[in-house]
């Protein structure tokens, strides 16, 4: 698909925009924190697919490719914005986070969403990337600049300060 | 916002520039295909200058070993750098700090080693003998001709190879510029270090390495120029 829209094809990118826009957004979402935010740098992460497609090697695969492109974009924003204390103090609104599905036994779903806000976004990046969309933990470092063993440990030392986190919320529940 | 649905801005955005492109190679085919523009820019080098005259006390080791090592670190460099541009595809961050601070400990290193080995400090080039009496008596001249000589082979180098590979900078193009340019340098210093006929530390160091610190500004500004240019275009 990306080999034809490369090619010129509108089709193929109107394919892979159905494709992965929503998760995509919802990763933004996370790391924006923010819906209002996420939605303009989801076209802006397109955007700059559309610029950068000569980059892209038919030997990657695309899902990574374009969120390694989503993460970048969301960083260039958040430097010249500088909105990085406003995107992490303001926790009571919490984004449109998604859930995870090991989570949802331990808690409802704004416990966890509520949790994974709280987590350190080093923590909360790789724990989402992996149990919530599934990619691999050598994906992941790339996708971050870290080791694949360091992924693993984030995501890791992010569920077990998740499930903490919801076991507290229980207990103030109860 | 249904965000499956292709925005109308967006896509008259792309239906407006639906050229077809190639591909970008991938990050190591972009490392070897600097080689021989790197190999040739550094030949000429020596051909122009020609190799020092102390070659024989400094033996083939300290010469073309040591600069064929340097040589493959700056196309290391090239390579780290065409990862750190790649969406998805970037390097463990310490991977790119090690792979700087080695690039320093090896130009520290072999320059101390040429100066102990062979403390050489009289030019001696393939030029009128009054010039080259005016480089013996005046070392700023040669520390001067030497960091403009090599910063200006540095700069074609990685002028020309961030050209050519300017659609590989995806992402991070500061940062992939910077080890563009690193990478050349230290190619160009490869080939310098065995052309120059001086081995004092603060000469090597002070001309030679400001060159390599001034093609690995050059590289980032490029990178950041072709950064900008992505960023902000129509």
């Amino acid at each position: 698909m990306m080999i034809r829209y490369q090619g010129g094809s509108l089709e193929a990118f109107q394919e892979i925009y159905a494709q992965l826009a929503p998760g995509v957004r919802r990763y933004l979402s996370h790391l924006a924190a923010g819906s209002e935010i996420a939605d303009d740098l989801l076209q802006e992460t397109f955007l700059q697919m559309h610029r950068s497609r000569a980059a892209y090697n038919p030997k990657y695969a695309v899902r990574p490719w374009v969120f390694g492109l989503a993460r970048n974009v969301f960083l260039m924003n958040r430097r010249a914005a500088r909105q990085r204390a406003k995107v992490y103090e303001s926790r009571e609104d919490l984004p449109d986070a998604p859930v995870l599905p090991e989570a949802e036994r331990l808690g409802s779903q704004d416990e966890i969403r509520r949790g994974i806000a709280y987590l350190h976004p080093d923590q909360a990046e790789p724990l989402l990337l992996h149990h919530e969309w599934g990619f691999s933990f050598e994906e992941i470092a790339g996708m971050m600049g870290i080791s694949a063993a360091a992924a693993r440990a984030r995501a890791s030392r992010g569920m077990a300060d998740l499930r903490v986190a919801l076991n507290s919320f229980q207990r103030a529940r109860a | 916002m249904d965000s499956a649905k292709l925005p109308e801005a967006l896509m008259r955005v792309v239906a407006a520039d639906l050229k077809p492109v190639r591909p970008s190679p991938q990050p190591l085919h972009v490392a070897l295909r600097m080689v021989p523009f790197a190999l040739l820019a550094s030949s000429a080098i020596l051909l122009a200058i020609g190799p020092r005259h102390d070659s024989a006390i400094l033996g083939p080791l300290l010469t073309w070993g040591a600069s064929s090592a340097q040589f493959v670190l700056a196309i290391a460099l090239v390579w780290i750098g065409a990862h750190e541009s790649t969406p998805g595809g970037r390097l463990p961050r310490q991977m790119v700090y090690l792979a700087a601070i080695a690039a320093s400990l090896v130009v520290v290193c072999l320059t101390l080693l040429t100066f102990a080995t062979s403390p050489l400090n009289e030019p001696l080039l393939r030029v009128p003998p009054r010039i080259n009496e005016l480089l013996r008596v005046s070392p700023w001249i040669m520390g001067f001709a030497c960091g403009i000589g090599s910063t200006l082979a540095g700069g074609i180098l990685v002028l020309f190879f961030s050209w050519t590979f300017r659609s590989s900078l995806a992402t991070r193009p500061t940062v992939g510029g910077s080890l563009y340019g690193a990478g050349a340098g230290l190619a160009i210093n490869a080939a310098w270090r065995i052309a120059c006929p001086v081995s004092t530390p603060w000469h090597a160091l002070g001309a030679h390495g400001a060159a390599i610190i001034a093609t690995v500004i050059l590289g980032a500004l490029i990178g950041r120029y072709f950064g900008k240019r992505r960023l902000h275009r129509p």
